[in-house]
């Protein structure tokens, strides 16, 4: 047991610091205060995240045969915690290197792992994961959207909902259920879905979050050929499993955070609120949860860098990182009172992006009962 | 980086299990504690196989072994151990190179002035006593400090009447401002050790508990409302684990330890209220372990400005003289 970062990754953090120095225009925090999700941002992420993959950082954790270093997860992690610290440059990207491009390397063709992962690498495509529905949020395996095979054709129709970054996708890593007859985690399908196939159609969903924030996507006689599924037929419950690992802790949620509470405490210093007990009181407890998120993230790269199979540790991590990040955005409207009511203000913008949190990715409810049964092994009954 | 445990460290924890198995566990400090006593047993035989010097005797160039003494006094509060080992392992090699004989006592000078009940005082040889801007450490004879009782899982002491003006200036060895710092720095990452230690086994034991115990035809740890509420423990639990263990391998720098302390004093709370509240009326009998540590949790909570005052130094130590 031992926590010291290497002379490497030290030297590779300052890296992406300068980078990040570099590259991110003037104007990046008016860009960036939509989220990954906003227009400018996903726009800009094409560039940036071009600029990344011509360093060699963009997909450094992958395997060489992929294009990739062979670089430990804690290098990605590094990576990781600087970019949602300024935002998230990659926009929607981080889903791709993180979980999406791993999902393929584990269960794609041939072919699809050659259409996909370079351009993946390349950091020159948009992808966004059609999970959730209407009558399947956190309890996924309802989901009903059905994908009919007809010959060498699944023919989709239904639709998702609550998805982001839909507006400018160019692929859906969507799950479909392809066995009509069956119900819950049995007969569902994953399907790699260009987004210009005839028939998808893209609504979105005004919310108080942030612009292009939700959506709701419609699929109507969809049709696509069989080459999209990824993995066996009716196994897309293990692979949705399997790429949710990743995603569950692949946002550095309490990067951002600990970045927010910095400025916080700069600002009640400014404005000498420090002198009050209560604000002192409410920076430590802010801090400490940040610290705690970050160790327990780092417990799950470490089970990821030993290549040891997932386990409950993720659901712990991610409820503690959802909670840093949902405690620290209502702290800034405490910090800043009432000027945090005017739209796109820093309290409010942070708060915006971390009023989600516990609901994004899997209720923190369905994490908590992941806990029960894996970690704490309490009985169903 | 690495969570794991490497060989060294593992053995070490295996020796020190082995060790508390025979000598430590809840049933004798019940015993200890309905009398008040210190567990001088325990305390030799850690003397004896060499934990008591383990920080000082795996110490690198960087400094005292930290990890491997929080791994040891991790362990002995699992144990309900009735003995003085965090300010032994932990702090008292912070301070000075010399050996200080145990068992030690941590107070600060206020806890003398008032004078409050201060864990281990009436069997402690040395005092340690943290000041403003020095640190005493000052050999006990005998009776400078008297017994007082307490509900809080600790044997305690108190400054004695006669010892009211008792002249800390003659009384012993005084350090400066570099050893006010080694003493809080490593006094608090204690604390955050004890209570990962305390916590986690008051946690297993509610677990152990909610699995067997039944009513309205199913064992209460089936029901998702207790479920859920144990799953937020233990995610306390952890965190505070790891958050005081990479603190402790960072030589207990302010800022680390603070946050450390800071969030497992705060999950004391939580643990303490939920273990209980789960246990129901059996939980508070003498019969029942789960007071060995419970009581503990909130004893840990009056040191060194508890919650508050690790917040405070947290906040001081990351944004500096601002706060």
């Amino acid at each position: 047991m031992e926590f010291d970062w290497s002379q490497d990754d030290i030297q590779h953090r300052r890296d992406i610091r300068e980078f990040l120095q570099q590259e991110l225009p003037a104007n990046w925090e008016e860009m960036s205060q939509h989220g990954p999700g906003g227009d400018s941002q996903a726009a800009f992420s094409r560039t940036f995240c071009n600029r990344m993959a011509q360093k060699g950082w963009l997909t450094q954790h992958w395997p060489s045969a992929y294009g990739g270093r062979d670089c430990e997860p804690w290098r990605h992690s590094i990576v990781g915690e600087e970019m949602w610290s300024v935002g998230e440059p990659r926009g929607s990207q981080y889903m791709n290197v993180n979980w999406i491009g791993p999902a393929i390397m584990t269960y794609g063709s041939a072919a699809q792992k050659q259409l996909h992962l370079p351009k993946i690498s390349a950091g020159q495509v948009l992808w966004c994961q059609g999970f959730s529905e209407p009558e399947a949020g956190s309890d996924l395996a309802a989901l009903r959207t059905r994908a009919e095979k007809i010959d060498d054709h699944y023919v989709i129709n239904g639709s998702k909902i609550w998805t982001s970054y839909c507006n400018h996708a160019d692929y859906i890593f969507l799950l479909v259920r392809t066995d009509p007859q069956s119900n819950r985690h049995r007969g569902i399908s994953v399907l790699l879905v260009p987004m210009d196939t005839p028939g998808i159609v893209v609504h979105e969903i005004p919310s108080v979050v942030g612009e292009r924030y939700f959506h709701e996507v419609f699929f109507t006689d969809v049709t696509v050929p069989t080459g999209v599924l990824l993995g066996a037929e009716h196994n897309g419950w293990e692979v949705v499993n399997h790429a949710l690992q990743f995603e569950r802790i692949g946002a550095a949620r309490y990067a951002r955070a600990a970045v927010t509470l910095d400025k916080l405490a700069a600002v009640a210093a400014e404005r000498g609120m420090l002198h009050d007990p209560i604000v002192v009181d409410r920076l430590g407890e802010a801090r400490a949860l940040c610290e705690a998120a970050r160790v327990l993230v780092y417990k799950v790269i470490d089970i990821r860098a030993q290549d040891r199979p997932p386990t409950a540790d993720t659901q712990l991590a991610r409820v503690l990182s959802t909670t840093c990040d949902n405690a620290i955005g209502r702290l800034a409207l405490e910090i800043f009172g009432p000027e945090s009511l005017e739209y796109a203000s820093f309290a409010d913008t942070n708060f915006r992006m971390a009023m989600t949190a516990g609901v994004a990715v899997g209720a923190t409810e369905v994490q908590l009962n992941l806990i029960a049964s894996r970690f704490l092994d309490l009985p169903k009954d | 980086m690495n969570f794991e445990l490497h060989e060294e460290q593992q053995a070490i924890l295996e020796a020190i299990e082995r060790l508390l198995a025979q000598h430590a566990g809840p049933a004798r400090a019940i015993e200890l504690n309905r009398q008040g006593q210190y567990d001088d047993e325990l305390h030799r035989a850690l003397d004896d196989a060499g934990f008591s010097t383990i920080a000082t005797d795996l110490a690198t160039a960087d400094g005292p072994a930290g990890l491997e003494a929080a791994l040891a006094v991790e362990a002995i509060a699992r144990a309900g151990g009735v003995v003085a080992s965090a300010a032994q392992m932990l702090v008292a090699p912070a301070i000075r190179e010399l050996a200080i004989a145990g068992p030690i006592a941590l107070c600060t000078m206020d806890n003398l002035a008032k004078p409050v009940p201060v864990r281990f005082g009436a069997h402690a040889k040395t005092l340690l006593v943290l000041g403003s801007g020095e640190v005493h450490i000052i050999p006990l004879t005998a009776g400078e400090l008297e017994p007082v009782r307490s509900s809080f899982g600790y044997p305690m002491g108190r400054l004695a009447e006669a010892n009211r003006f008792f002249d800390l200036s003659t009384a012993g060895e005084c350090l400066g401002p570099q050893a006010v710092q080694a003493m809080t720095n490593w006094w608090r990452l204690a604390l955050a050790v004890e209570a990962v230690g305390t916590m986690d086994a008051a946690l297993q034991h509610t677990l152990a508990y909610v699995k067997q115990r039944r009513q309205f035809g199913r064992t209460i740890g089936s029901f998702q409302a207790i479920q859920h509420r144990l799953a937020l423990c233990a995610i306390q639990v952890e965190a505070s684990r790891w958050l005081a263990r990479e603190a402790a391998y960072h030589g207990a720098q302010a800022e680390a330890v603070a946050a450390a302390a800071a969030f497992a004093l705060h999950a004391a709370d939580l643990v303490f209220t939920e273990t209980h509240q789960m246990s129901g009326a059996i939980g508070f009998t003498c019969e029942f372990d789960l007071h060995v540590w419970s009581m503990r949790l909130l004893a840990l909570r009056q040191e060194l400005g508890g919650v508050s005052g690790a917040r405070r130094a947290l906040v001081e130590a990351r944004w500096g003289k601002r706060a």
